[in-house]
């Protein structure tokens, strides 16, 4: 692939206390790419998303967003790059203390000096976007699941971000709802032109919308390709997630025992 | 890992030092605390993230005009008491005249102040300590964080704004209540007119006795603020985390208050 | 963003040109909300906008919902591909009267 690169990351090493939790891991999000990030719990992959978003800083590598390694940034290029990304966490993390649409809007009163009633259109645009319309003087408390996982990605979108980051789309919604979801997210790249990191662990939602997939596991990078390089992947921890066998480790004896005994 | 026994001593020891490094960096937090707030009252304005004026206000309202009622009752309550002790221990001299001096003195030095306080940590910290809380499970302080809204700067600022402006002038109120209290009693026992217990407590009342008092309100309140934020800020573990924050952040800031005060009660007495 | 209001068929035509962002769609949402101002049915015309944000299209929304408030005529002209895709994103292609030049929106009013 020669189109540049949204997101490189090299060499990422990370702890959490003494605990390593990723392990050298090296990828590469072309622009208006939808790049998902596969693995189990357990597998680093919402530790990585962490990352890319800049909540953490990593032991040592670098992660570089639209050129810029945000592990050396300046707190100015940071917010400056923070008006082009837009995030969609996992409960939506919308502020329970505002109604839907004072959500969306929030990004645009802290960011722009756009008139008063350019702001509402543009909120109010992408509630229609995300099929919201009409829902936005309700609090988040009122509202469905799948509802503010829409909600949440209107206000991920409200900016226009050249990055957009998804995380579990679809866990905990319905079929329909989740299948409805994956078609606005390619939407939203096809129109755009958005590069998407979606993290999920919902194969089906992975294959739909994915142009390549990274499957992480235990901290590494175990394959990084297109859909149909991940299914003929010969790997077998690929093929155990793909085919949802649970993981079979060989057991060490001593060890084992050690941690039974405490000894 | 395997670990080596430790005798009980080395290991008391072991948590002592932990309780005390754990300590110095609680402190140390609040003091970054205090500092960044302050950085984004001053420049965030030029540098284009100012700290919400409506954000503050709202802040003020809920602590300091939602709590007048309850302030009201229990400094008028503690007045009558004041008023009751003070004539109880006062007869044995037969002094009880006097006692509208020890009324007016400990109200405005020492009990207007710290009842707002205790009342302000009780109310609004454990608010603050709760909604920050609940954020930062629900991962909203992150959302803010990713879309580049600085939650020191959109949290803490306006909260440390709302406590400097209110916990003094919470402390008048209280102080008010407090006089109003042994006003009464006073009256009913010793017969003492209003005017006369009015007259006898301005006369006695300095403006340092006030203002001592007031410069107390200020740290408390900062204390309150504190305490809730970083309560609300280090929790972890869902629901459960929230509660026992919430409970954390309350009897710290109650006792910083009441060890802030002996403290500034012994160096502005010395 | 450059902006220039020409005098058309009847028209007056806001030309839109480069890219229509966040730091200049205020600008050209007070030049079209100054030809409505002033009772003239308005153009837009964004046959030389490269790109066009949400903040610029919502300009656009509260020109025409303006138009419609003063009884004037209100429409888009020359749309590019780019910029068609953001109006069909929140499905405001079949809201706008659009069309493919100043000489086809006359034609096509008859």
């Amino acid at each position: 692939m020669n189109a540049a690169a949204a997101i490189e990351v090299e060499g990422l090493v990370t702890h959490y206390g003494s605990r390593l939790i990723l392990d050298g891991v090296d990828f590469r999000v072309a622009q208006g790419e939808i790049m998902v990030i596969m693995g189990g719990s357990g597998s680093g992959k919402s530790t990585l998303l962490r990352h890319l978003l800049g909540l953490h800083a990593p032991t040592s590598g670098s992660i570089r967003l639209l050129g810029k390694d945000i592990t050396r940034a300046s707190a100015d290029e940071m917010h400056e790059l923070r008006t082009n990304m837009g995030v969609s966490f996992q409960g939506g993390a919308l502020l329970s203390s505002m109604t839907v649409a004072e959500n969306v809007m929030l990004p645009l009163r802290e960011h722009t000096r756009l008139d008063e009633q350019t702001m509402n259109i543009v909120a109010r645009m992408k509630l229609e976007v995300v099929n919201l319309g009409g829902f936005g003087d309700l609090r988040p408390s009122q509202l469905s699941g799948g509802m503010i996982k829409r909600a949440a990605l209107a206000r991920a979108i409200v900016m226009d971000p050249k990055l957009l980051f998804f995380d579990e789309p679809s866990a905990g919604l319905d079929p329909v709802v989740a299948a409805e979801l994956d078609e606005l997210i390619i939407k939203l790249r096809d129109s755009m032109q958005m590069t998407i990191v979606v993290v999920t662990h919902e194969l089906d939602s992975a294959f739909k919308i994915a142009d390549r997939i990274t499957v992480l596991d235990r901290g590494r990078i175990l394959l990084s390709g297109t859909v149909d390089e991940v299914r003929r992947s010969t790997n077998e921890r690929v093929q155990d997630l793909l085919n949802r066998r649970p993981r079979e480790e060989e057991i060490d004896a001593d060890e084992y025992l050690r941690r039974l005994t405490g000894g | 890992m395997a670990e080596t026994p430790r005798s009980g001593i080395a290991q008391n020891l072991e948590r002592i030092g932990r309780a005390c490094v754990d300590l110095l960096e609680e402190f140390g937090y609040y003091f970054a605390l205090i500092l960044e707030s302050l950085f984004w009252l001053a420049l965030g304005r030029s540098r284009r993230q100012p700290v919400r004026l409506s954000a503050a206000a709202q802040q003020m309202v809920e602590v300091g005009i939602d709590g007048l009622p309850i302030v009201f009752i229990l400094s008028f309550a503690i007045g009558v008491m004041l008023a009751i002790q003070g004539i109880h221990t006062l007869k044995q001299f037969g002094a009880e005249t006097q006692v509208v001096l020890g009324i007016a003195l400990s109200v405005t030095r020492e009990f207007g102040p710290l009842i707002t306080g205790i009342l302000v940590a009780g109310r609004s910290g454990s608010a603050l300590a709760a909604r920050i809380g609940t954020m930062n499970v629900n991962q909203e302080i992150d959302a803010l964080r990713v879309m580049g809204i600085n939650p020191v700067r959109y949290l803490v600022s306006p909260v440390m704004v709302a406590m400097v402006v209110m916990l003094p002038l919470v402390t008048l109120f209280s102080d008010l209540a407090a006089l109003l209290g042994g006003a009464v009693f006073c009256n009913l026992e010793l017969g003492l007119s209003y005017a006369a217990y009015w007259d006898q407590s301005t006369s006695f009342i300095t403006t340092d006795d006030i203002l001592q008092g007031l410069s107390k309100s200020v740290v408390f309140g900062v204390i309150i603020a504190l305490v809730g934020v970083t309560n609300g800020f280090m929790v972890s573990g869902g629901a459960e985390g929230v509660g026992k924050s919430t409970t954390r952040a309350v009897v710290l800031a109650i006792s910083y208050i009441v060890l802030a005060d002996m403290a500034f009660t012994y160096f502005l007495n010395k | 963003m450059a902006y220039e209001v020409m005098n058309q068929n009847g028209y007056d035509v806001v030309l839109l040109t480069d890219d229509v962002d966040l730091s200049c769609s205020p600008e050209a949402r007070k030049a079209i909300l100054a030809c409505l101002e002033r009772g003239r049915d308005t153009l837009v015309d964004l046959t030389a906008v490269t790109y066009i944000d949400s903040s610029g299209v919502a300009s656009l929304v509260e020109g025409f919902q303006t138009a419609k408030k003063k009884n004037l005529k209100f429409g888009l002209v020359g749309v590019s591909e780019a910029a068609m895709s953001v109006l069909e994103l929140a499905r405001l292609d079949k809201v706008f009267p659009i069309h493919a030049s100043v000489a086809a929106r006359v034609e096509a009013d008859g």
